[in-house]
């Protein structure tokens, strides 16, 4: 039995399972929020209320999902190292479902099977990837790992406030941080390929695409300064500069991708909109903490669905997608489905902003994630389920299309 | 002249997105200050958003304008002057080895007389006019961008005149196209040195010898211990600094320099 699980399509690279259950979750916990905060329908107990399941679900469940099936696919490739063995990625899988499961049962067997459960999966991604970026002899991802160990310790500090019986919002607004870092750190590796390989289509071979690490560095600098002033004085006006700085500085980083024409191909396009979106939500912030105009919220909410929200669903569909040995996708629901997310993003941070015209916005925000995550269940559940079209036996994938 | 203008015009957009590296470190500046406020008495450091908040009112009860253009015409007068007479002269002693020996001295003693010296001859000489912070601000710019001229025209390249000679370049050519590319980058870096000193004496000038410009008002703010004031008023004057220097004279620098990196 376990014999035949192993075999299967679905566990045929760490990302199938991961991936699937990520857009699983996101709409699952999407439609119990709307449920709750519309419908008045309840959510499970859980330590610190319905605000603090709502952002643990999408951060340690869905958004840390997409990482890991990104992170155990990635590097291997990345570094030309072995991908990662089929029971331990089902091991993952079944640590990351018990961590579901104990955490909405929290608030009846107590914090601590959740604390284990949540914590587990994120070591076994690092005691997987950690040897082979290490290992790699020029060591030019180790940035990943740092970023994995920060998130660590985000998802350890959560359970240590959960615990002490503190309010544990912090480490969950610090968790976005690291999200963003992780963002700026794969995308740069990411659109190295995507905007030169769309420049080669386009033809233009007079200017090439560089993602230059001083911009890069700056950005993460600045992220990293606005999240530990967030987490240690929280609407104090240090975190006010430092996120309008953070902000600038992701203005500053998309100066590399202004190339002409070649910025409006749909793949170029959809990343350097969550860019955008990462930039405005930090701006938001900053604004909000420092004048009497926005919200922090509606900030918050800019980067978790504009930014964080659109780099998953655009990487999986780069990522789950070309390491099923298939070309990228070409057809049209993808940049519609991206366009959805971006509205869902505007119209959740306009909640913030006019909560009086609440459920319509809400419906907008929560529909529009809905869709892009439902269309891509849709889209990729056959996909995942089957073997690979070119007889592969496992993560490889060649990517030569925009 | 043209082309360089249109040159300029396309590369505006990319260079003004540039700003966006120097405007998030100044913002980790803004932070780093912010920081520093709340561990200070408000009266050694308010934080700055009391200071912009002050510099903001000063700008739309009209105050601050007047005040700046005040100082911003001494400022750029003497700076002018210096330009002028300071280019020329550098360049003149340029072209021969003996007067550039002999010149060397004479910018020693300039560059080592504080300005606060000249400050002082100035208000001798010139009283409580214009021409105390005018001369004083002509002074202190003139040894960089002397030596900056100077430099340019000895370090010009021997084998490329020989060539152009060689070749019969016509004159106007060979000023537009050799000489002068070569000058202005060095002039340029020299002109931007300047213009910062300029800004920075002129306000030490009018804090000792006049009755109105940025400095009197720091004066005023000093006497009532309105630090709030004083800083709004530095932000000022280092905030057209800013912007004369990143809008203006950098884009064209860029321009002017543009064939070393072609070389």
């Amino acid at each position: 039995m376990l014999k035949r699980l192993l075999a299967a399509p679905i566990l045929l690279c760490a990302f199938r399972p991961l991936f699937l259950l990520a857009a699983v979750s996101a709409v699952f916990c999407m439609a119990a929020w709307l449920g709750f905060l519309l419908l008045g329908l309840p959510l499970p107990a859980v330590p610190g209320g319905p605000a603090v399941w709502h952002a643990h679900e999408l951060l340690f469940g869905f958004t840390f999902a997409a990482i890991a099936g990104f992170v155990l696919t990635a590097v291997p490739e990345f570094v030309d190292g072995p991908a990662a063995p089929r029971p331990a990625v089902l091991a993952l899988v079944l640590l990351w479902l018990g961590g579901r499961v104990a955490w909405s049962a929290s608030g009846v067997i107590g914090p601590w099977p959740a604390a284990v459960l949540n914590v587990a999966p994120v070591l076994v991604v690092i005691a997987l990837v950690a040897p082979l970026l290490w290992r790699d002899p020029a060591r030019r991802h180790l940035s990943i790992l740092w970023a994995l160990l920060a998130w660590l310790a985000v998802t350890a500090g959560f359970y240590t406030d959960v615990l002490r019986g503190e309010p544990p919002m912090r480490s969950l607004h610090a968790a976005i941080g690291v999200v963003m870092v992780l963002v700026v750190i794969v995308m740069s590796r990411i659109s190295m390929r995507v905007v030169n390989s769309a420049l080669d289509t386009l033809g233009e071979t007079a200017v090439s695409y560089l993602a230059r690490p001083p911009r890069r560095h700056l950005a993460v600098a600045c992220i990293v300064l606005f999240t530990l002033a967030d987490v240690l004085a929280p609407g104090a006006p240090v975190a006010g500069w430092l996120a309008l700085a953070t902000a600038a500085a992701l203005f500053n980083l998309q100066g590399d991708w202004h190339l002409g024409r070649v910025l409006l191909r749909r793949w170029v396009l959809m990343l350097y909109a969550v860019y955008v979106a990462m930039a405005l939500g930090y701006a938001l912030i900053g604004v909000a903490v420092l004048t009497d105009l926005g919200s922090v919220s509606g900030g918050r909410h800019l980067l978790a669905i504009g930014a964080l929200g659109l780099s998953i669903f655009v990487v999986m569909n780069i990522a789950g997608r070309i390491h099923t040995g298939r070309e990228l996708d070409t057809r049209r629901w993808i940049p519609a489905a991206a366009g959805v997310l971006l509205l869902a993003a505007v119209g959740r941070a306009g909640w913030s902003w006019w909560p009086a015209d609440g459920a319509l916005l809400l419906w907008l925000a929560g529909g529009g994630w809905l869709l892009a995550f439902g269309a891509f269940i849709a889209h990729y559940l056959p996909l995942y389920w089957q073997p690979r079209p070119d007889g592969g036996l496992g993560c490889e994938g060649v990517m030569d299309s925009d | 002249m043209i082309g360089i203008v249109r040159q300029w015009l396309v590369g505006l957009p990319a260079y003004l997105w540039g700003g966006w590296g120097a405007i998030a470190s100044l913002l980790l500046l803004l932070a780093s200050w912010e920081f520093a406020s709340q561990w200070l008495d408000p009266l050694a450091l308010p934080d700055p958003r009391t200071v912009l908040a002050t510099l903001h009112g000063l700008l739309t009860d009209g105050n601050a304008w007047s005040e700046l253009g005040v100082t911003g015409r001494r400022a750029l007068s003497g700076f002018a002057l210096s330009l002028g007479v300071g280019s020329a002269l550098g360049m003149l002693a340029g072209l021969s080895m003996t007067a550039a020996m002999m010149a060397r001295p004479w910018v020693t003693v300039l560059v080592g007389t504080p300005p606060i010296g000249w400050l002082v001859l100035a208000m001798l000489w010139f009283g409580a006019s214009d021409g105390t912070p005018v001369f004083t601000v002509f002074v202190a710019c003139f040894p960089p961008i002397f030596i900056g001229a100077m430099q340019g025209v000895r370090t010009l390249d021997g084998q490329l005149r020989e060539m152009a000679q060689a070749f019969a370049l016509p004159p106007l050519q060979r000023l537009f196209d050799l000489y002068l590319p070569h000058v202005l980058s060095y002039l340029f870096p020299a002109w931007i040195t300047a213009l910062g000193v300029s800004w920075k004496v002129v306000v030490m000038a009018e804090l000792l010898a006049t009755a109105d410009g940025v400095g009197a008002a720091l004066a005023v703010t000093r006497s009532q211990l309105d630090t709030a004031g004083s800083l709004a008023w530095i932000v000022a004057v280092v905030g057209s600094l800013l912007a004369v220097e990143y809008l203006l004279l950098e884009p064209v620098k860029r321009e002017v320099e543009r064939w070393r990196t072609l070389a």
